[in-house]
């Protein structure tokens, strides 16, 4: 059997003396005694140690004993005091009245005295005892010249003990002894030097062989470690990304400053849409007014004012001024839209994914500023019917494997619509795209003569989806302790 | 969205027909009208473009067609009333224009009142910022015809206010009233009010701020008098059909009103329908649906629209309350709608274009990765912030994209460069363990005369270091194991920057261009921040790195 480091060390200091008692064998050692305890109880199952008992009593005298024992045990003074006898009262009334009773106490016990007629005699044990030594005083005077060890509790030990003039220590001292296969073994055995690291010098000089690594428990818990880590958010942001670059869609960024041209009048939106109410979005003073191609905005007023072939417009007048105001961009189709203007032609698939801004107070339902993900698709011959089909292909290469449709209403597509997915762990749908064809009075000041599918994805919806949150604003958050945990779920 | 709250017993009544609830949401949901039902209470939201479906009468009648019940647009008797409303011409600078209307044989109960008032507010929120255009309705019996539109000065007449115990001038009106409190701003800088009167002098209202009590419509009354009024002839027209249209689906008659403006004169309301026309043709373009022109016709037909099949032509008539007709793409939209959409089939026409990812975003993804390899934890953080802390707390100062309506005081730039909103982070982590490693890959906004709008945004990367291993020559480390990932070896030099110790901060440049910044924190800013460990970081432009041709290395 394969000793340990500690029990090697017990039997090698056993080896020479066979026995020992414990205390002698923490001391040789310099173990400590858990150390040792362990060490015995691996030695004894093994078969190479046996353990004796040993108990003893260790009687030291209390205050009360000690003063006991110099003066005299106060029965004792009272026999010597009583003579031949004495009247209760003389007795009582004489030394400490506590001390009397006590002493006429065991006097009476000890059958040395009766009292008769209030009269207190000794008796013949009584006469007898004064001139004899009693054990408990002999143990007394032994007591005064230090603590005494006894092998059991003799009964004068007790009796003092039960009078509280001596203290009982019990003591259990333990011997060891080498057996046959001990003595043989200890024979055997060297002392392995234990090291927790394998160091360079260790390896160089071979010294390696000669020791023994310290055994580590793998159960024992170690400091973590954390990689460095992909925001949750991004994560969401590059998968949704990744899908729609594999279905051929090219990507193009938003801007943080937008014309409201761009943001509002080119989507045609009407300037006084209840969207573009000063409360929805955020105006700048600084920039507070830029630049807009003159001839793009000189056509899409015409077709707010009055419409395009087949169209009536808004019937209201134009402000170019409005246009003209800076905003924060409110949504990432001011981006796709500005694309189209340049890149009239078919075929074309982009997309959007950027922030955006709205003038929202901060709450568990709503941001002020967070991501949306925007696409188009344009070419000759598109339909709804293919409207349909590209929501559906992407929200099922987004993993939304059941997907329903229903209208909706957007200024600037016709016909619009919402897309819903099932949300399998909250047992509903939820609303997660808005799209549309783009209306005929949007893409005819641009120069676009066919049909363009437009979609927009709520990204914050997936995100929280993806992440389980319930409060919007946790997807912003900062907490190391959080980010540095959060795992990433399917949607 | 509008929302519209109706109790589902009055709307079945209104339908004709109970419809188990589930069953009814998911029918409103395939016309477009999102529903849900808590308890007695059917809630909906309404689209922004179709505000006769505002009232609950409205929509049980777009309901009742949809589901295949009352074919066409339903057919509004209207006679005249005989009554007048002259316009004083002081009106065209303050608020021009009138439309009103007379409903007959009203039987009102608290539920209809209540329905009615509902209506009316959700039809000035429709028509725009708040009773721009507004409507009044006034118990008939109360007054005598013929009115006067016209205006008075602030202090020139006094009547009794709905729900207020006085009687008050507009001007104090405008003070003292809740609603003038409200409203009051529509009427700023105007030097006259509009004012409403019948042959007596007695006020009818104050508009669009607030009906006089006299006037008011109470559970006996059996003649409503409508007006509304606003700066558009369009939407005021519209505003008094769409209310009159909707009374008149609970049974009620509708009459018309004469309106004599200076120079013209106008019987309002017009129930006219509008004729448009739709060909199989433009069908299927739009829709990619193969549909002949009857079934056209009969899919109009439950949209509420009157219809005349000509060939391969639909005539179509259009009820009076629909605003939303501006094209014949939207009358495609109902054929789509009354087709149903969980019925249109899917299809995909493959279209061939190649996806690539946008540079910056190219340049962002491959510095993550760097980041991530050093250990850093990417956070993201709002561009929205403020001057104090985006210049003041780090000891800088400077220029921003500044908003005019901020919601808070905490969001009222937009920030120049990443380090504040770093700072912030570590902030927030007071209490979290060191070492702190935090990065962002993110945009700042800078002012920019020469761009189109006057801004202009940066990709940048942040990043900084709390704890050991901090210091000038960890974080230097940091930058050049990113720059050498895009094979460049910067040139640094030392600078003075007051957000960073000195002595201890410095530029890194690359064939002339400032590739960003290092250094070791300042303590003032620190202490800004109530940071209590030393914090290195650096500031570096993403969309600078481009990558070197061939993968050489330059000096």
């Amino acid at each position: 059997m394969e000793l340990e480091a500690h029990e090697a060390r017990v039997l090698l200091f056993l080896r020479d003396r066979g026995k020992a008692w414990m205390e002698e064998v923490e001391e040789g050692t310099g173990m400590e005694h858990s150390a040792v305890m362990r060490a015995v109880l691996g030695l004894v199952e093994g078969g190479y140690l046996s353990v004796e008992e040993d108990r003893s009593f260790l009687l030291s005298l209390t205050p009360e004993g000690r003063r006991y024992a110099t003066e005299g045990l106060p029965e004792r003074r009272m026999l010597e005091r009583m003579g031949e006898g004495k009247r209760m009262e003389e007795l009582l009334s004489s030394g400490f009245r506590e001390e009397t009773n006590i002493a006429l106490g065991w006097l009476r016990r000890k059958g040395l005295v009766e009292v008769v007629g209030g009269e207190v005699r000794p008796t013949p044990e009584g006469r007898r005892a004064l001139s004899e030594r009693w054990p408990e005083e002999e143990l007394l005077s032994r007591l005064l010249e230090g603590a005494v060890s006894l092998p059991g509790l003799t009964p004068e030990a007790e009796l003092l003990r039960r009078r509280g003039l001596v203290e009982v220590r019990e003591r259990t001292r333990r011997l060891l002894s080498l057996t046959e296969e001990g003595r043989r073994k200890a024979g055997e055995v060297r002392i392995q030097e234990e090291v927790t690291e394998l160091t360079h010098e260790l390896l160089v000089s071979g010294r390696w062989k000669e020791v023994k690594f310290k055994r580590y428990d793998p159960s024992e818990g170690v400091p973590p470690l954390y990689p460095g880590r992909i925001h949750p958010q991004q994560r969401v942001i590059e998968e949704v990304r990744e899908t729609l670059l594999s279905m051929g869609f090219l990507e193009i960024k938003s801007r943080a400053v937008e014309s409201e041209f761009w943001n509002f009048d080119a989507l045609f939106q009407a300037q006084d849409h209840p969207a573009r109410e000063i409360h929805s979005n955020f105006t700048l003073s600084r920039p507070s007014t830029t630049r807009v191609p003159p001839h793009l905005l000189r056509r899409v007023a015409r077709a707010h004012e009055r419409g395009v072939e087949g169209s009536t417009g808004w019937g209201y007048r134009f402000n170019p001024d409005i246009s003209r105001r800076a905003v924060l961009c409110s949504q990432t189709t001011a981006a796709t839209v500005r694309y189209l203007a340049s890149h009239p032609h078919p075929p074309q698939k982009v997309f959007c994914i950027d922030r955006v801004y709205r003038h929202e107070r901060i709450d568990y339902k709503h941001l002020a500023e967070f991501y949306q993900c925007e696409g188009i698709v344009m070419d000759e011959g598109l339909t709804f019917r293919d409207m349909l089909g590209y929501l559906k292909l992407i929200l099922n290469h987004l993993g939304f494997r059941e997907v329903r449709f229903r209208p909706g209403y957007f200024p600037f597509t016709e016909p619009s619509v919402e897309a819903e997915v099932y949300h399998p762990s909250r047992g509903e749908w939820v609303e997660v795209l808005g799209a549309g064809m783009f209306r005929p009075e949007l893409l005819r000041p641009l120069g676009v003569r066919h049909p363009v599918l437009a979609w927009g994805i709520g990204l914050s919806r997936i995100v929280m989806m993806r992440l389980g949150l319930e409060d919007i604003r946790d997807i912003f958050c900062t907490d190391l302790e959080a980010l540095q945990n959060w795992g990433l779920r399917g949607g | 969205m509008p929302t519209l709250s109706v109790s589902y017993q009055d709307f079945c009544s209104l339908l004709g027909e109970r419809i188990e609830a589930e069953e009814l949401c998911r029918k409103l949901a395939l016309m477009g009208v999102e529903a849900g039902i808590s308890g007695e209470e059917l809630r909906m939201e309404i689209l922004h473009n179709r505000p006769d479906l505002l009232s609950p009468e409205g929509l049980a009648r777009a309901l009742r067609g949809f589901l295949g019940k009352g074919r066409g647009p339903p057919t509004y008797s209207l006679s005249p009333s005989g009554i007048t409303v002259r316009v004083d011409p002081s009106v065209r600078g303050v608020r021009p224009f009138i439309a009103a209307g007379v409903v007959r044989g009203v039987r009102l109960s608290g539920e209809v009142v209540a329905s009615l008032m509902q209506t009316q507010e959700k039809l000035h929120e429709f028509l725009g910022r708040r009773r721009k255009g507004s409507i009044g309705v006034y118990d008939l019996d109360t007054v005598e015809p013929p009115f006067t539109y016209t205006t008075v000065e602030p202090e020139g007449i006094s009547f009794v206010p709905l729900d207020f115990g006085e009687s008050l001038t507009p001007a104090q009106i405008l003070r003292l009233h809740p609603k003038g409190r409200e409203y009051g701003w529509i009427l700023e800088g105007k030097e006259r009010y509009p004012l409403l009167v019948d042959r007596r002098g007695r006020v009818l209202s104050l508009p669009p701020i607030i009906n006089s009590e006299e006037t008011r419509v109470t559970e006996k009354t059996t003649s409503l008098f409508i007006d509304v009024t606003g700066e558009r002839e369009r939407e005021v027209q519209l505003g008094l059909v769409l209310m009159m249209t909707s009374l008149a689906e609970r049974g009620f008659s509708l009459q018309s009103v004469r309106i004599r403006y200076p120079n013209r004169s106008v019987e309002t309301p017009s129930l006219k329908p509008r004729r448009l026309e739709l060909g199989e043709e433009e069908v299927r373009e739009v829709l990619g649906l193969d549909l002949g022109a009857r079934r056209i016709a009969s899919l109009l037909r439950r949209m509420g629209y009157g219809t005349e099949v000509r060939g391969k032509r639909v005539k179509v008539l259009a009820p009076p309350f629909r605003a939303d007709l501006l094209h014949p793409v939207d009358l495609v939209e109902d054929v789509a709608i009354a087709y149903g959409y969980d019925r249109i089939p899917p299809r995909v026409k493959g279209v061939n274009t190649v996806g690539k990812k946008a540079r910056v975003e190219e340049l962002s993804d491959r510095v993550r990765l760097v980041m991530v390899g050093l250990g850093f934890t990417e956070v993201m953080t709002y561009t929205l912030t403020n001057p104090g802390i985006n210049f003041e707390r780090m000891r800088v100062k400077g220029e921003a994209v500044e908003i005019a309506n901020p919601v808070s005081q905490e969001f009222t730039i937009l920030r120049t460069w990443l380090l504040p909103s770093l700072l912030q982070v570590l902030r927030s982590n007071r209490k979290h363990p060191l070492p702190q490693r935090i990065f962002e890959v993110g945009n700042v906004v800078l002012l920019d005369e020469g761009s189109e709008t006057g801004a202009v945004e940066r990709r940048r990367l942040g990043a900084c270091v709390a704890g050991k291993p901090a210091g000038w020559s960890h974080v230097k480390a940091v930058v050049e194991a990113v720059l050498r990932e895009f094979g460049i070896r910067p040139e640094v030099s030392a600078v003075e920057h007051p957000s960073f110790l000195e002595g201890r901060v410095a530029e890194f440049l690359w064939r002339g261009r400032r590739l960003g910044v290092a250094g070791e924190v300042h303590p003032e800013v620190l202490l800004h921040f109530e940071l209590e460990h030393p914090v290195a970081s650096l500031e570096l432009e993403v969309e600078a790195l481009e990558e070197l041709k061939e993968g050489k290395e330059e000096g």
